[in-house]
């Protein structure tokens, strides 16, 4: 008999007894559900903290000390000045108010002697939800000062560029895509996560899980070769692992459509054809990451051993993802051919507005295909040897 | 048929087959007899073609089954001792699995799983899940399973092991039926009686050796006992172990 047809034959009896096990069903689901949680949870509570500075309430203790300054700080839109509590410093330190702002008593007295006039900033710089509080509070203060100074050097007769004698205008060379791009850097992780999970419990479920049964030595008295059935049992996996990626996907997208990008200062959003462009990564790390798992399972006399190597082997995809989070693997296309380490690096990539060509993907796919088959022929060798169909 | 020759298995310093001979002819039926650890599995486990043999020769049919072990698997019917069911398949998704994997398809494979089912008394849990199921129950399905492609020669490793009495004299049917039907089976066994109801001849294995061949009465002429089990108990060397 041919290859294929017991090839079918063993993947459409692994997609039924997984379709029906409730545990890789839900091991599917929550493979899928991790990326659009988290995006979800991640954006919004971003949004909220920029839309927070945004439209500010800034409690002042002295405002009968700067009668002007206040005047103008009411004038500035999203900022209202309200009445502070009465101990400044304890109010900040139980984290009743994000940032307290303090005139003393001389302001007016030194403004009119042209004496620095001393405010007093209260704020709790480790809590990163006030920070950009704190950033807009000390720039309107800067501001107003340098206004004023303005203001004085005109009254003396002297040009107020005099007195400036350095000016910084910040030129950002990322676009804003690039900068969505650190925000979305960890949607490789979670989409190579699913791909990971997904397809996991099928995998160990038709290598350990058959010789803990004690189901796989009547198995193998089939006259199939085993590399049917090993490749059978693995793009059952497969299927999983790449049902988990698209049901991700689908979700993210559906969570990304309802952040408040605006109110994140971004007005871009990531397209369709980018998303396709990360399918077309992720999906062959699918059958790649159940090769290993059912390589390493195959090993395990038992489901629960498979699970402990495989808590082991999650590190492999979860550490570069880390990583790349952290030290962006953007602009090197060369690592195309590294498993996992290649995709997340074209992933950055695409994530930056920069697509990588289609000889990438190409190049990328292939190589993990390639892996994944070894693999596969490692298991079917495995699936010989005495120790493994007969040691239970 | 099977004819097995010269037989020899070794796991490092431990030899489970020392020297095993014995031939196994069509519409017979051959009990493989031996106390526990005489090396009944091992042997059954190297005719299966799943273990390789450190020397001696297997041929099923005219198979080779060192050289060839699936082209003799065709030919062959095996119930091992391990007898592992899938939870969530039904008894007839089992049979289909194992018969789809023989090349059986279509109306073919539908007739002989019912076949199948009705033969072994499988109809009423015939399409339930099989978790849950009793031993008994176990045991037919993976004996359905082993006899789904009608193999010419069936190997039994233990089959009434765990069984009750109904099951067991249902098992005896099917064994005889098999006969009937001019099939080779061999069956191992560690109980007399079962042996002693059942069989044409007796292959009596000891410490990985043959010690007897024959028809049941031919070991009581041997051994000079009347009773079969006084006759196995001389022939295995136990007598002296257990008479100080």
């Amino acid at each position: 008999m041919s290859t294929l047809r017991p090839l079918v034959i063993a993947l459409k009896k692994e997609l039924r007894d997984g379709v029906r096990d409730r545990r890789s069903v839900s091991s599917l689901l929550i493979g899928a559900m991790m990326a659009p949680i988290l995006f979800g949870v991640m954006f919004t509570a971003m949004a909220g903290r920029r839309r927070n500075a945004e439209e500010m309430k800034l409690p002042v203790v002295g405002v009968e000390y700067a009668p002007a300054f206040i005047d103008w700080m009411k004038q500035q839109t999203g900022l209202e000045i309200v009445a502070a509590p009465a101990d400044p410093e304890q109010a900040v330190r139980e984290r009743k108010e994000d940032v307290i702002l303090l005139i003393e008593k001389d302001f007016s007295k030194n403004m009119a002697r042209a004496v620095p006039a001393p405010v007093k900033l209260i704020s709790d710089t480790t809590r990163d939800v006030a920070r950009p509080k704190v950033a807009r509070v000390r720039a309107l203060i800067t501001a107003y000062s340098s206004h004023l100074a303005q203001l004085r050097l005109i009254a003396r007769g002297v040009a107020p560029s005099i007195a400036l004698p350095v000016r910084v205008q910040e030129v950002e060379v990322s676009s804003a895509q690039e900068r969505l791009a650190t925000l979305l850097s960890i949607l490789p992780l979670l989409l190579v996560m699913a791909a990971l999970t997904g397809g996991m419990q099928i995998a160990i479920d038709a290598t350990a899980g058959e010789r803990e049964r004690g189901s796989l030595e009547p198995l193998l008295l089939s006259p199939v070769p085993r590399v049917a059935l090993a490749g059978g049992k693995w793009l059952a996996a497969s299927a999983f692992g790449c049902g988990s990626v698209v049901f991700s996907m689908l979700l993210t997208v559906n969570v990304m459509r309802r952040v408040p990008w605006h109110d994140m200062g971004i007005r871009f959003r990531v397209s369709d054809g980018e998303l396709m462009s990360l399918l077309a990564l992720v999906l062959p790390l699918a059958l790649f990451l159940s090769a290993v798992v059912m390589f390493a399972s195959t090993f395990a006399r038992s489901f629960k051993e498979a699970q402990s190597y495989i808590g082991i082997l999650i590190l492999l995809p979860m550490l570069p993802g880390l990583l790349a989070t952290m030290y962006p693997l953007s602009n090197r296309p060369w690592l195309a051919p590294i498993p996992i380490i290649g995709q997340y690096a074209l992933a950055a990539d695409v994530l930056g507005g920069k697509p990588p060509g289609a000889a990438f993907y190409a190049l990328a796919g292939l190589a993990v295909l390639a892996c994944a088959l070894v693999l596969v022929g490692a298991t079917s060798r495995l699936l010989t040897r005495e120790a493994i169909i007969f040691g239970r | 048929m099977i004819e097995i020759q010269g037989l020899q298995k070794r796991f490092g310093t431990v030899e489970a087959v020392r020297d095993v001979s014995f031939r196994a002819c069509d519409g017979t039926v051959v009990g493989l007899l031996g106390p526990n650890g005489a090396g009944k599995t091992t042997t059954l486990r190297l005719l299966s073609g799943l273990m390789r043999p450190d020397a001696g020769t297997i041929r099923v049919d005219n198979a080779d089954v060192v050289a060839d072990p699936i082209g003799a698997q065709k030919h062959m019917g095996l119930l091992p001792d391990s007898r592992g069911l899938y939870p969530r398949l039904t008894p007839i998704e089992h049979i289909e699995y194992f018969g789809r994997l023989h090349g059986l398809d279509g109306p073919a494979l539908t007739t002989r799983v019912k076949a199948l089912v009705t033969r072994l008394g499988l109809n009423e849990v015939a399409d339930r899940r099989v978790s849950g199921f009793s031993q008994g129950e176990r045991t037919k399905v993976a004996i359905a399973r082993a006899l789904v492609h009608q193999p010419r020669n069936v190997i039994l490793d233990e089959p009434t092991n765990g069984l009750d009495v109904m099951s067991t004299r249902a098992m005896r049917e099917l064994i005889r039926g098999l006969r009937r039907d001019g099939c080779c089976v061999l069956f191992s066994s560690h109980i007399m009686q079962e042996v002693s109801a059942l069989c044409d001849r007796i292959v009596v294995i000891a410490q990985g050796r043959v010690v007897a061949d024959g028809t049941p009465e031919e070991l009581r002429l041997i051994t000079g006992r009347d009773n079969l089990e006084d006759a196995f108990v001389a022939l295995a060397g136990l007598e002296t172990e257990e008479t100080p």
